[in-house]
């Protein structure tokens, strides 16, 4: 498993499975992320990557299995969900800005309604958090009016705003222009370095080899092979991840 | 092609006049004529002879200048429609095939609207003039009429305000995923839709004064089942504005640790509301005309509203210029709303979405 000690992990995923309908997408997981680790998680699209992310904040629940959040069993159901989820950021390839809010309404937003912080408070924070992703002069501008890279980056700030401990990255680079993805991937890098948690499920192997303590490969609902990233890209142990490998690079 | 504006006006129009050729314009200008003739002629004629009595206007609508314009208008027209449909395919420019196309069809509309204006204004007019257009029968009841109109729109805008209420709620219980809760929202919507308004007025009124034993006035209960109603049908607009909304935004806030209830109401319904506005103007719209029903519970004299008011009228007189100053009225009323309806749509199908009343969003 991950190369740290036997701490408490931050999070542990057991044994879950996903159905949609009749359709088996996770066919048992288990993952256990360290504290400051950066996981990256690859894999061919329908391979249920995204669909375990969300089931690590529970915007989708688990058919069975369990997930501990600090050592917490969250699939419990009488788990304060909101709660938790104000300790995991989540980022989404299509940003989901809330498009009649400006930039920074769209990071105070949850600061104020969820936090209960006030007004002025929730706008210093925000404001930081802006400039942390080098957007301190595009607050007052709508989600329309920005670039695919600053709509991603304004939805970075607004999920840092929380102060999580935890951050799920679901290809947050996939729905931008080329030339727009450095600036995304740029402050992905500069949170890892920061020593943030991070769930990332990327097509970005670059990213992967540079950024990521462990990669794990998925396809078909499983776990194919997991390990350090530059052993998975350079020389994988399984048939399966060869061939993805072979195709993508 | 040209920007908008005043230069740019005066540029297209050389350019029509550049661009045209013989024969479309002339199917153009026959075209415009042929209609003018038919629409603005009687117009003009009618008020430079004067409106009233009822006499005069029967003599206009007698005279050989109205049959004239007339007569005009389905010659004009029909050149129009023949030039133009005959040579629309043949112009070498694109400026002069909307000329003719346009002469063509404005010609035709002349044809067959002169035409029906003269075969009327050639029957027995007196009769029609009598009972229908005179006008000096309303000068003593213009009060009347104004104060028709505000009831009607007083009826109208307390009940789309209730109703307007009652249909968000309903439509966030009609869009829940529990069956439990959205049973109850589906039974009360398919109901207050599935009877007619004119039965719920009275229902609601005799069953509030008698079952619940409420000393309620016609007014009161009137406002009440208005918005009853109008609460059921914005329900299904709003239910459909939440709907549209992409599944990510709903995502978005639940992410970001708010409960249901706070994800609809700070994510998802302030972003339905602003695309519902024109369909919940139209149901406005129809409320309007709608509370014309409330005359079944019966209206003392300052209670009337347009349709009360027109109708009373002509019962006392027999004289039905009452009732096209209803239709006037309901117009006066609607018509401004109908065209704010229209520049909405238009802005937010611009994409103005994101920025359209975010004033609105503030709460």
């Amino acid at each position: 498993m991950s190369g740290t000690s036997a701490a408490e992990p931050l999070v542990r995923v057991e044994a879950i499975h996903k159905w949609f309908g009749s359709l088996h997408v996770l066919k048992g997981i288990d993952l256990s992320v360290q504290p400051r680790d950066v996981v990256c998680v690859v894999g061919p699209s329908g391979s249920g990557k995204s669909t375990l992310l969300r089931c690590i904040n529970l915007l989708e629940e688990p058919s069975e299995g369990h997930v501990w959040f600090e050592g917490r069993d969250i699939t419990d159901v009488r788990t304060n969900l909101n709660e938790v989820r104000t300790h995991i950021g989540i980022v989404f390839q299509q940003f989901n800005l809330f498009p009649h809010e400006t930039a920074i309404q769209n990071v105070m937003l949850a600061l104020q309604k969820v936090l209960g912080y006030g007004k002025d408070e929730a706008r210093g924070i925000a404001e930081r958090e802006l400039a942390h992703v080098g957007l301190r002069l595009k607050g007052d501008s709508y989600p329309g009016q920005l670039s695919g890279g600053q709509q991603q980056r304004v939805a970075i700030a607004r999920a840092l705003a929380m102060a999580p401990k935890l951050m799920l990255f679901d290809e947050v680079t996939s729905a931008l222009d080329p030339e727009l993805v450095k600036e995304v991937l740029d402050v992905m890098k500069r949170l890892a370095s920061e020593g943030m948690t991070m769930i990332v499920v990327t097509h970005e192997m670059g990213f992967a080899r540079e950024v990521g303590d462990r990669m794990i490969f998925m396809d078909e609902g499983v776990i194919v092979e997991e390990g350090r990233p530059a052993d998975l890209l350079s020389n994988p142990t399984q048939q399966r991840t060869r061939s993805f490998m072979s195709k993508i690079l | 092609m040209a920007a908008p504006g005043s230069a740019a006006g005066v540029g297209r129009l050389s350019r029509w006049r550049a661009e045209g050729t013989r024969l479309s314009l002339l199917a153009g200008l026959a075209g415009v004529g042929g209609l003018g003739a038919t629409l603005v002629g009687p117009i003009v004629l009618v008020i430079v002879r004067g409106p009233t009595p009822v006499d005069r206007l029967v003599n206009t609508l007698h005279s050989g200048q109205l049959h004239a314009l007339f007569v005009a208008g389905i010659v004009s027209g029909a050149v129009a429609a023949i030039v133009g449909w005959g040579s629309y395919r043949f112009v070498p420019t694109k400026v002069a095939r909307e000329q003719a196309i346009g002469g063509a069809v404005l010609g035709l509309q002349a044809v067959i609207i002169s035409a029906l204006l003269l075969k009327f204004t050639s029957g027995n007019i007196d009769k029609f003039a009598t009972n229908f257009l005179d006008f000096r029968v309303l000068r003593p009841h213009l009060g009347e009429f104004g104060r028709a109109a505000k009831n009607t729109l007083i009826l109208a805008l307390a009940g789309e305000g209730i109703g307007v209420v009652l249909g968000l709620a309903l439509a966030v219980l009609a869009s829940s995923k529990r069956s439990v809760v959205r049973a109850p929202a589906r039974a009360y919507i398919n109901f207050f839709r599935g009877t007619p308004l004119i039965w719920q007025l009275s229902f609601i009124y005799f069953g509030l004064i008698v079952g619940f034993k409420i000393n309620i006035s016609v007014y009161e209960s009137a406002i009440i089942a208005f918005g009853l109603n109008t609460g059921a049908y914005a329900a299904e607009v709003f239910r459909a504005g939440i709907q549209s909304i992409e599944r990510g935004q709903l995502e978005a806030a639940r992410g970001l640790g708010m409960s249901y209830l706070k994800a609809m109401r700070y994510a998802v319904i302030p972003q339905a509301v602003r695309r519902v506005i024109p369909p919940l103007m139209n149901e406005f719209v129809i409320l309007i005309k709608d509370t014309s029903l409330i005359i079944v519970l019966g209206l003392g004299v300052k209670e009337y509203e347009l349709y009360a008011v027109g109708r009373n009228l002509f019962s006392d007189t027999f004289n039905a210029t009452f009732f096209v100053a209803t239709a006037i009225g309901y117009l006066v009323v609607c018509l401004p709303l109908i065209r704010l309806v229209t520049a909405l749509e238009r802005r937010l199908r611009s994409g103005l979405v994101g920025v359209v009343g975010h004033s609105m969003a503030e709460a």
